[in-house]
């Protein structure tokens, strides 16, 4: 027990309550810092900056887990359970998650670029006016897309994976009642998948919402600030300007939030599933 | 409901070397019980596809009610199949799933209704209508599958597929006692398949042997128990399997071996055939004396003999064998039945 105590508490409940403490203080330098209480909590909460970001991190994950989610179910559906190529398919769907998140910026800011990018000229060629360092929508869905191409994956592996776990007997069963496609997808997978889809939707909301090293490299968080989102805004508060004790309410602000998300999502899965 | 026939059924898994199933005839009257009985591998489940539609025979033909079916799929049979374990639909209410069925086929809402109600009260499920089937027993949610197979009903043929293998052994005979009941009520035709003996016996109008070779008899559990048409039926039906001995030993001319069930066998000090016991086994008294079996080693092998067991017989002690009845064999198969008088 306790060498995890001592590894959990230098790990995690130490650089937390560093971060608590640093956000009741006003701290001119190390030497000079003053307790403000609730103020930075209460300044946070009332920056228009802080609510825009506020705004666009949830618009953006809300945009990628309701792509994400049907789309990797989709992808799942897709693929053939029984064929020799499958293993393959497997492979190549993991690849986009193992690279690191910055190249996977890296490569979507080249591919997008509409001078020499693959996709950039391409829907230029079609005819539409793309430049995704200048339209705040463009970088919007650029942004979006490059999230779709690198997340999709793991909710599609999972669902795969749930997939595979589901006995034939319940087909069987199914086409004997006489079930259409959608009602054995609708009351026969759904249900069985509910358990891996509360993981996938759980981690790519944790994940989405934290996202900060794709669109730091993608889009630097522009154009203006469309794509600005809080862990960006939190960085350039902390280690851009220094502001260590608004930056520390900041972060207690957005780490509360992310826990909210997740109880209140997992409580509400799991309200009808109170024993009888 | 409907008579089900296999007409010269044959069926090889493409790519394998022979046939798993191959030449079965059988006909399963409307209404009736019938278990189908066989070791893991005899093609049980192979056979048991066949007649949901699952696979498609490479020769012969599945007829419902003298129509061929072979070619159809499951879902245009009216075939109905209970699992090894519970498939309901388990985000829907026990009511819902035993209406899915119904519903899928656009029944009316009256239907329905009358169709849930008799099935619920027939295996007493009114009192879960409302729970959702995730939260039931094992016991519980077997009942609601063979609700769900019964629910329709133009139903031709309910399969059921070892349905009490995942039910704990105190529940086993409760569920049996229900689905019984169910198929004697409602003349539902049913095809059961197990390679539990106890449970094909007591369970059919009428029992299948099925084995690699085929069908080896089809009957009434007293047929398949008293005249086993085949040395395998003897030895595979029955606790313990019938006792065979060469048939000289017992002067039956125009047979190679002879068979004979434990309780056909009792002891006896006069006769020729003797042996040393090897062990008993009481299983109660009957009118006061003790009851149950005696394994008696013979030269000509292992003899079961089952019924009063004398106060004075020990282990290792020389004993006579009388019997009683015989089924004699010729070349694996039956040719004669009798008595000894």
């Amino acid at each position: 027990m306790l060498p995890v105590l001592l590894i959990v508490a230098f790990s995690a409940v130490i650089p937390l309550m560093t971060v608590v403490n640093y956000s009741v203080q006003d701290i001119l330098d190390l030497n000079t810092r003053f307790f403000v209480g609730l103020q930075w909590y209460e300044e946070t909460l009332a920056d228009p900056r802080f609510i825009d970001a506020f705004a666009r991190q949830v618009g953006f994950s809300a945009t990628v887990l309701a792509i994400e989610v049907p789309l990797g179910i989709a992808v799942a559906k897709g693929i053939s359970k029984t064929s020799r190529l499958t293993p393959l398919i497997l492979i190549v769907l993991a690849i986009p998650l193992l690279i690191p998140w910055n190249v996977v910026g890296t490569i979507w800011q080249m591919f997008a670029r509409p001078d020499i990018g693959l996709l950039g000229v391409a829907v230029n060629a079609s005819g539409i006016a793309y430049n995704y360092t200048a339209e705040p929508l463009h970088a919007w869905l650029t942004l979006v897309a490059m999230d779709v191409w690198h997340w999709t994956s793991l909710v599609a592996l999972l669902a795969f994976a749930g997939l595979t776990a589901i006995p034939n007997a319940f087909y069987q069963a199914a086409e004997l009642d006489g079930a259409s496609k959608w009602q054995v997808f609708r009351f026969v997978e759904l249900p069985r998948l509910r358990g891996v889809l509360i993981i996938a939707v759980l981690l790519r909301l944790m994940d989405s919402f934290m996202i900060y090293t794709e669109p730091f490299v993608l889009t630097g968080g522009g154009p203006g600030n469309a794509t600005t989102f809080l862990s960006q805004y939190l960085a350039t508060m902390a280690v851009g300007q220094f502001d260590l004790g608004p930056a520390a309410a900041f972060s207690v602000i957005y780490f509360l939030f992310i826990l909210l998300f997740c109880w209140l999502f997992y409580a509400s899965i799991n309200r009808d599933k109170a024993p009888r | 409901m409907a008579a089900i026939t296999l007409d010269h059924l044959c069926f090889r898994y493409p790519g394998a070397a022979q046939d798993t199933l191959s030449d079965l005839r059988l006909t399963v009257a409307d209404g009736e019980a019938h278990a189908l009985l066989g070791a893991s591998g005899a093609g049980k489940t192979t056979l048991l596809n066949l007649l949901s539609g699952l696979l498609q025979p490479t020769s012969g033909r599945v007829l419902f009610d003298e129509v061929d079916v072979s070619s159809q799929p499951g879902r245009a049979r009216s075939v109905a199949q209970v699992f090894q374990f519970p498939v309901l639909y388990e985000s829907l209410s026990v009511e819902d799933n035993l209406a899915f069925p119904l519903r899928v086929r656009k029944a009316s809402r009256v239907l329905i209704e009358q169709r849930v109600s008799i099935i619920c009260e027939e295996l007493e499920l009114n009192h879960l209508r409302q729970t959702k089937s995730a939260m039931l027993s094992l016991f519980e949610k077997q009942l609601v599958a063979l609700g769900k197979a019964l629910v329709r009903p133009e139903v031709a043929l309910v399969l059921l597929d070892e349905p009490l293998t995942a039910v704990e052994p105190k529940i086993k005979w409760r569920l049996r006692q229900s689905l019984r009941r169910v198929q004697a009520d409602l003349g539902v035709t049913m095809i059961y398949v197990t390679h539990d003996q106890t449970e094909a016996l007591t369970f059919a109008d009428r029992v299948s042997v099925l084995t690699t070779q085929g069908l080896l008899q089809t009957g009434t559990p007293e047929t398949i128990y008293n005249a086993p048409a085949h040395e395998y039926v003897g030895h595979f039906v029955g606790s313990p399997g019938m006792n065979f001995l060469p048939a000289s030993v017992l002067h039956l001319a125009g047979a190679e071996r002879v068979g004979f069930r434990s309780e056909w066998a009792e002891l006896d000090p006069h006769s020729a055939l003797r042996g040393t016991v090897a062990g008993q086994r009481l299983q109660g008294t009957r009118d006061g004396v003790p009851y149950g079996w005696l394994t008696v080693n013979t030269v000509h092998g292992e003899v079961v003999v089952r019924g009063k067991l004398p106060a004075d017989v020990l282990v290792g002690q020389d004993v006579g064998i009388r019997v009683r009845r015989y089924v004699a064999f010729e070349e694996g198969k039956k040719v004669a039945e009798g008595e000894f008088v």
